[in-house]
């Protein structure tokens, strides 16, 4: 099992597993392409590094990391045009007064679809917003996606 | 930001853990007080850490904790958070209620430890606004179990936007011999860490 950290991202072969732990307002995207085996995974946390400080970890913005994760998958082997994504995360865990925090979560999963949209990957399956965090654990040897929650129980997509 | 938070001097770091010290130490005293249990405290370990790496270091992101968080405003800007394993909130409430078998779902037991983080970080706001003559307040809590990363990571976007590395203050406390594996964390966004920083080296 290769853990991929929070901003953060990784490529993997079958049969090999990707997980990324504990998402909240951030999103999980797991990229896959059946016909070779070869997913990938990043866990973005802010929608564009346009506004960034600090634009040293692509991997931390979907407008950065998407791509960047879809190239690295093509190094490896993997056909972009078969490539399908599946999303989780952009919760709001709590219901902050400032105006500036709200829906960081929902942003960020808007980013995700538009830039999914772009790359003309389309989207299999979801599991984002509400207010609980989510585990995921994508299966290179099949594509499945497994969604964890503390509460909610499991789901596999 | 005068201040780079990755490379404070040894004695800003040491005058930083002994505020730190203080405020954990007379939050204990009022969580003891309130329970009137003997409530005891390891020293606070300061770490500086890369945003991204805070819920490896806190604890692990997918590990289940009964969170409690709270903004603090005026002088400095940031949060105060206490996060406790599930064993250790029934723990607190099994000390607090006297019931044995502890639900920690229940409204009754939810707000009871999101009442122990709010005395925990108020007697260490306030404690830390006397010492540095700061107006600091903080605001009511929220509270949540869930896992540790999911708790937090909404905290740690808002940091990020402004700053590369958190500060962070870790302590363990045990109430009447029973460890508590939880944690009290202080962040605070890099302006305010100035502000700190400024008052601790006209203390020096």
């Amino acid at each position: 099992m290769i853990i991929v950290g929070m901003a953060d991202s990784a490529v993997a072969k079958k049969p090999l597993k990707l997980t990324t732990l504990g998402l909240g307002s951030c999103v999980g995207i797991s990229l896959y392409d059946k016909s070779t085996g070869v997913g990938g995974m990043v866990h973005i946390m802010l929608p564009s590094i346009e506004q960034a400080r600090s634009k040293d970890n692509i991997a931390k913005f979907a407008d950065t990391g998407i791509p960047a994760l879809m190239d690295a998958m093509v190094e490896e082997g993997a056909y972009r045009h078969r490539t399908k994504a599946k999303i989780a995360g952009g919760a709001s865990m709590f219901s902050f007064n400032s105006s500036t925090q709200l829906n960081i979560g929902e942003r960020n999963v808007a980013a995700t679809k538009k830039l999914l949209k772009e790359l003309k990957i389309p989207i299999i399956a979801e599991d984002t917003g509400q207010n609980y965090g989510r585990t995921i654990i994508l299966d290179t040897e099949n594509g499945e996606l497994t969604v964890k929650s503390a509460l909610k129980g499991i789901k596999v997509y | 930001m005068k201040y780079n938070i990755s490379d404070l001097t040894e004695i800003q770091i040491s005058a930083l853990r002994e505020v730190a010290n203080i405020g954990i130490g007379n939050a204990v005293t009022s969580l003891s007080k309130m329970i009137s249990k003997e409530v005891k405290i390891e020293v606070p370990d300061l770490k500086v850490e890369l945003i991204e790496k805070v819920p490896e270091v806190a604890g692990g992101a997918d590990t289940i904790v009964s969170g409690v968080i709270m903004q603090v405003a005026g002088d400095v800007d940031g949060y105060i958070m206490m996060m406790i394993s599930e064993s250790s909130v029934k723990t607190i409430c099994s000390t607090i209620t006297g019931e044995e078998d502890i639900d920690i779902l229940s409204p009754l037991n939810q707000s009871l430890i999101e009442e122990v983080g709010h005395i925990l970080a108020g007697s260490y706001v306030s404690s830390l606004s006397d010492f540095l003559g700061l107006n600091i307040k903080i605001s009511t809590p929220m509270q949540t179990f869930d896992m540790l990363g999911a708790i937090i990571d909404h905290i740690l976007i808002e940091m990020s936007k402004k700053a590369e590395h958190a500060l962070l203050f870790d302590t363990l406390f045990m109430i009447e011999g029973h460890q508590m594996d939880g944690i009290f964390l202080t962040l605070f966004d890099p302006d305010s860490m100035d502000v700190v920083l400024e008052r601790i080296d006209r203390m020096i």
